[in-house]
């Protein structure tokens, strides 16, 4: 029943954010023919990074496996799969204050209580990840392309993998402060700080790890990133339950 | 062979930041008692409970409950297997029905009682499918009284049960707890503010004030001893400082001297009657006087 009782106060924030990643999987789909139209039209001039870049975005949409990898799984899926991370992490059991008083007068262990919420958000997490990217090769016959339905379940374990750094630490965040407000503009400032150290550092960061580009330029898992990503988001897990153990409610 | 305890705490403390909110509790409640936990907001009432039942960690000193710490973690969850909290905060889950809510509770009672929890949704008039933001405090308090009491719980604990609620429902509340507590006897520990409820159905009352145990004993025994002994003069009241064991304040106004004393008062009428008043009165006090005179003595 704690389970179900999760499932009731993260459902809305699951459902409307499985509804704009699926609309976002089938148009990515849907747009890939006009893309093919448009793209003699298009011949970038200059010799800038911007430049460089567009230049690279119209070679990898060439082929429906670059524009796939570029659009969705480099793009659109990655910012909204972290945003509805940030929004299931920030459910957590202390920012929902009114209604712990009560759970935590059941028999039930803090660990469990934290425990279930969190297994909870990430499987939510899980299923966002996989359903919509697997629409992708479900769809793509319909416009006369395929897409390999490994690619698709190699590129969604990259991305879940990533984007549980930013549930851990929504998740975390929610169980130090008592409203909700705070947790959120917190994780979505870790966001803004690892998208401009990628930039910076010009390395590849957590959302290269996330969008899988190892694996879509080499064919390798960059493993060193997810199992940094998988350290961290453990840690920030194990520090949620110490806190959660010892904190006043 | 003394009576066993249902709640003992020694010595209990709780900070939080520079503010204490308990300073050296010493509170015992007897099984099968009920138990009126009296005192001003902020004396530290739901501060207790909460220590009680492992919600907050105190800051030093022992709580045992059943004769289980607390203050440790597999501990706290046996202690809330045997007991039910009512609590004055609207926490009950919003996004679920009455029934939702009642299946959610019963999963983690074995001995849920189906029975109880029939005649209660009858006597209290809940429906079923009525989600529970759509409730009224009075309905959701009545809610929460069938959570508790269909628990089959050793221990009820009650934090302010009627507060926010109009004085029928608060009676209803009250009744539906005194049927409950005449069918099944059970230790209650009932805190609140307002002494009339806690007059009506405790037999023992503990005061706090400032985080401290100032009050305890079986309701009885104290009204036997808390007496009023007022004095009038015909000249101003003379200062005279009463000694002895038995006097919890005296009082000073014009030609009248009042003489609080919880010891019986007989000590206290000799020393009266020795300042030549033109009228001793002795009269027996209620437990709102009790209340009120022992607090303002430890301001």
């Amino acid at each position: 029943m704690l389970w179900y009782k999760s499932w009731l106060e993260t459902r809305w924030r699951f459902l409307i954010g499985l509804g704009v990643l699926l609309c976002s999987a089938v148009a990515t789909v849907y747009t890939y023919p006009q893309v093919l139209r448009l793209l003699p039209l298009v011949s970038p001039q200059g010799h800038g990074a911007l430049s460089a870049e567009i230049r690279q975005s119209i070679e990898l949409s060439r082929h429906y496996r670059g524009f796939i990898w570029l659009q969705w799984f480099r793009q659109n899926s990655i910012d909204w799969t972290t945003v509805f991370a940030i929004l299931l992490g920030t459910s957590g059991v202390v920012s929902n204050s009114r209604q712990t008083g009560f759970t935590l007068s059941l028999p039930l262990s803090r660990t469990r209580v934290a425990g279930v919420r969190g297994a909870a958000g990430l499987g939510e997490l899980f299923a966002l990840v996989f359903l919509p990217s697997i629409v992708v090769p479900l769809l793509s016959p319909a416009i006369g392309q395929t897409y390999s339905m490994a690619d698709t379940l190699i590129h969604g374990a990259c991305l879940f993998v990533g984007a549980t750094v930013f549930f851990s630490a929504a998740f975390l965040f929610s169980h130090v402060f008592d409203d909700v407000w705070r947790p959120l503009l917190l994780a979505f400032a870790l966001v803004v700080a690892f998208a401009v150290l990628d930039k910076a550092l010009h390395a590849p960061a957590i959302f290269s790890v996330m969008s899988g580009e190892t694996f879509f330029r080499t064919g390798r898992l960059p493993w060193p990133g997810l199992l940094a990503c998988v350290a961290a988001s453990g840690a920030m897990g194990w520090i949620t339950l110490r806190i959660f153990m010892h904190r006043d409610l | 062979m003394g009576e066993s305890l249902i709640i003992e705490t020694s010595g209990l403390r709780k900070t939080f930041g520079e503010i204490e909110a308990l300073r050296g509790l010493d509170l015992q409640v007897p099984a099968g008692s009920i138990c009126g936990f009296l005192g001003r907001n902020g004396a530290g009432k739901t501060t207790t409970i909460k220590v009680l039942l492992g919600l907050i960690r105190a800051t030093g000193g022992e709580a045992r409950v059943f004769g289980l710490p607390a203050g440790e973690e597999r501990a706290s969850v046996e202690i809330r297997r045997r007991a039910a909290l009512v609590s004055e905060a609207e926490d009950l889950y919003g996004a679920m029905t009455v029934e939702q809510m009642i299946r959610f509770t019963a999963s983690f009672f074995p001995g849920w009682r189906s029975d109880l929890q029939a005649r209660l949704l009858r006597r209290f008039d809940l429906r079923s499918g009525t989600t529970i933001k759509r409730l009224s405090q009075g309905m959701r308090t009545r809610l929460a009284l069938l959570l508790a009491l269909c628990r089959g719980a050793e221990l009820l604990v009650l934090d302010e049960p009627t507060s926010g609620l109009d004085p029928a429902a608060a009676e209803e509340v009250l009744q539906a707890l005194v049927t409950y507590i005449a069918e099944e006897p059970k230790t209650i520990f009932l805190c609140s503010h307002q002494i009339a409820e806690i007059e009506q159905i405790a037999d023992r009352v503990a005061i706090i004030d400032h985080g401290r145990l100032v009050l305890s004993g079986s309701l009885d025994a104290l009204q036997r001893s808390f007496r009023r002994i007022s004095m009038v003069f015909d000249r101003d009241a003379p200062a005279v400082e009463f000694r002895g064991a038995g006097v919890a304040r005296v009082r000073r106004e014009g030609r009248a001297l009042t003489v609080f004393s919880n010891d019986g008062g007989d000590a206290v009428l000799d020393q009266a009657r020795a300042l030549h008043p033109v009228s001793v009165e002795v009269a027996p006090v209620g437990l709102k006087e009790i209340f009120f005179e022992t607090i303002a003595a430890e301001d």
